[in-house]
């Protein structure tokens, strides 16, 4: 019996029973739909994530007092060890650095900004050396950059994002005007391109001043993050291992002590957040797992109930010459086949869930295109798994047995 | 009259035994005959007599379990199940009491199956389906689902079935059991008439009506050939 005319019967005994089909598969559907789903919405966070968290471009990366931590207690042991950054350390590195293009340093503290009643809560005030706003880069929607030369003289300049200029001048041009930042009044000078929000977060509640001006009003407390633009991108490592150097020098770091400052990388950052995706992938796996184990005995239970209902069937194509192979294949075949539809169903739901997600909500959910195939490829494996049971049963049932049984 | 013929069947002190709970039942206990080619022979027997074991035998789903059985010249008593399965292929057509018809497959498709299992190529298939449902008028029926037949149309489409792999033997097991007597004699005239045109039938049935039909009658009882009489053919049925 060929491949096709096995396929053309299991098909038809598929549609000539059409709610016992569909109820069958509906645990293959659903863990296919499951698995697919969570592949579309990990696959569309990673893109996300890779697009938008990640503020530097490639080159850059930015030295901090914590760098990335991702276990408690790594974290209470870097309070204790590390010490703050100054502003001086960012200066040694600009100085001694072969290797990197630009070096700027940023604070950060966070304030609230009023003008003529109108309050926005929470901005992040940064204090900027000139060179962050062309590292990070910000682009310009009116007015300029804020200069070397107004860091140096602390000139009270603020350079703005797009949410606190619309909110703070919303019939206005805000270039030219003032805004009060902590206890000074600062003139605008430049308002940034808007750079839309991550997670329901806004990126553009934001106003730059002068680093020098910050710890003016905010003092010298906050630690300093140091963004290092490499000169060759491809020499990445070695400008991180120079910058490394110059800091544990500076620091008097004995050479087995750890580092007393981490830094931060647009690829650290991705594969940190890969590896939280990738624990929340295992769990659905394991999960949708069995939803597809419990599937595969509804198809193999499903099998077994065809078995014995289509024993005539069985002994008369005995009779007419099939042997125990040509039985056990065309079974095998069918069961297969239930399956692998119960999977295509799951993929199309799955596709369609991704499709509402991407089209409704800023989250670009797609699978690639290996899941399908792989989500076939399992459906297949199912089958044939909890088809070879049944389908061993059918082919050595006793034709003249078979043939006795009742219709 | 049989001698012209070459043998199809040849039984030798054919035994079939099965263990039942304690004691051991035996179903056949030394049949022996010959039936040669082109001979038309009826079965009979009450229930209980052998003649379901020996059909089964004579068939090839079962094996004996003492004695010979040499099909066509060939020694079947000793295969195993895929060459016994080729041998239920090439050398006999089934003709059921039910028919035993895929109930979702046409005519067309019922009467191919055999030749699926001989991995004959689909044009050819259809060829030789579309003859057999024409040597018992059937043609128009072709495309009909067992559902829309008669049953003395199904009955025409399983032995149209058992033709179309041109085997040695047509067995047919109380062939007219299902049906009115009617087209009881309908189906009865079909099998004269496929005698004629050289075919080999054994017919196994408890009606003595449709056992004079035959050319010979084998009797059997308790396990064993009672009486084996040839006949006098009868003037054959008009069609």
């Amino acid at each position: 019996m060929s491949l096709l005319e096995g396929i053309r019967i299991a098909l038809g005994s598929l549609i000539a029973n059409p709610l016992r089909s569909f109820l069958t598969l509906l645990g293959i559907i659903i863990g296919i739909t499951a698995i697919v789903a969570v592949i579309s919405v990990i696959n569309g966070l990673n893109l996300y994530v890779a697009d938008k968290l990640s503020n530097q471009g490639p080159g850059v990366f930015v030295i901090t007092r914590f760098g990335l931590i991702s276990n408690h207690e790594e974290f209470l042991k870097a309070i204790r060890r590390n010490k703050r950054l100054r502003l001086a350390d960012a200066n040694e590195l600009r100085e001694r650095s072969e290797l990197a293009a630009a070096v700027g340093s940023e604070v950060h503290s966070t304030d609230n900004l009023t003008l003529r009643g109108e309050t926005i809560k929470n901005v992040d005030i940064g204090g900027i050396t000139a060179e962050i706003l062309q590292i990070e880069p910000y682009e310009v929607d009116g007015g300029r950059l804020i200069t070397a030369s107004e860091v140096e003289h602390t000139v009270p300049v603020a350079f703005i994002g797009a949410d606190v200029a619309d909110r703070l001048f919303p019939a206005v041009d805000p270039l030219g005007r003032q805004i009060r930042v902590g206890n000074r009044n600062v003139t605008v000078v430049g308002i940034a391109k808007r750079r839309g929000s991550v997670f329901g977060f806004s990126r553009d509640n934001f106003v730059k001043i002068p680093i020098s001006l910050h710890q003016r009003l905010y003092g010298v407390r906050p630690s300093v993050n140091i963004s290092v633009k490499v000169a060759d991108p491809s020499r990445m490592a070695d400008c991180m291992d120079e910058a490394r150097l110059i800091l544990r020098m500076r620091h008097h770091l004995k050479y087995d002590a750890p580092d007393d400052f981490g830094f931060l990388t647009a690829e650290g950052v991705n594969s940190l957040w890969e590896n939280l995706t990738r624990i929340i992938f295992r769990v659905a796996v394991f999960v949708v797992g069995i939803s597809l184990v419990v599937g595969g005995i509804v198809v193999m239970n499903i099998m077994l109930v065809s078995v014995i209902e289509r024993r005539r069937e069985i002994g008369l194509r005995k009779a007419v010459g099939a042997r125990p192979r040509d039985i056990r294949l065309q079974f095998l075949i069918e069961s297969v086949v239930l399956s692998s539809v119960g999977g295509v169903i799951g993929i199309s739901v799955a596709w369609l869930l991704a499709w509402t997600i991407r089209t409704y909500s800023p989250l670009p959910a797609d699978y690639p295109a290996w899941a399908p195939i792989l989500a076939f490829l399992v459906c297949g494996s199912i089958g044939v798994f909890f088809g070879l049971n049944p389908a061993a049963k059918a082919a050595r049932l006793d034709p003249i047995e078979a043939l006795r049984a009742d219709a | 009259m049989g001698e012209n013929g070459s043998p199809v069947i040849e039984i030798q002190d054919l035994w079939r035994s099965y263990e039942m709970a304690a004691a051991e039942v035996h179903a056949l206990q030394g049949v022996s005959l010959t039936i040669r080619k082109n001979e038309y022979v009826a079965i009979m027997g009450p229930s209980g007599s052998g003649k379901s074991t020996l059909m089964n035998l004579l068939g090839c789903l079962d094996t004996p379990s003492r004695g010979r059985y040499v099909l066509n010249g060939r020694l079947v008593s000793a295969l195993d199940d895929d060459e016994l399965a080729l041998i239920r292929n090439l050398e006999i057509g089934f003709v059921f009491q039910t028919f035993n018809l895929l109930p979702r497959a046409t005519a067309l498709h019922n009467v191919e199956l055999p030749l699926i299992y001989s991995r004959m190529r689909k044009a050819e298939r259809r060829e030789r389906a579309r003859e057999a449902l024409r040597a018992v008028d059937l043609e128009d029926r072709m495309l009909h689902r067992p559902n829309e037949l008669s049953g003395g149309q199904r009955q025409r489409v399983a032995i149209a079935r058992a033709l179309v792999t041109r085997p040695s033997l047509l067995l047919a097991d109380e062939p007219t059991g299902n049906l009115d007597s009617a087209v009881g004699v309908e189906i009865l005239a079909l099998f004269e008439r496929l005698h004629r045109e050289g075919n080999t039938i054994v017919l196994i049935t408890h009606d003595r009506d449709v056992a004079a039909h035959a050319q010979r009658i084998i009797v059997l009882r308790d396990g064993r050939v009672e009486s084996d009489v040839e006949q006098a053919r009868k003037e054959p049925v008009a069609p």
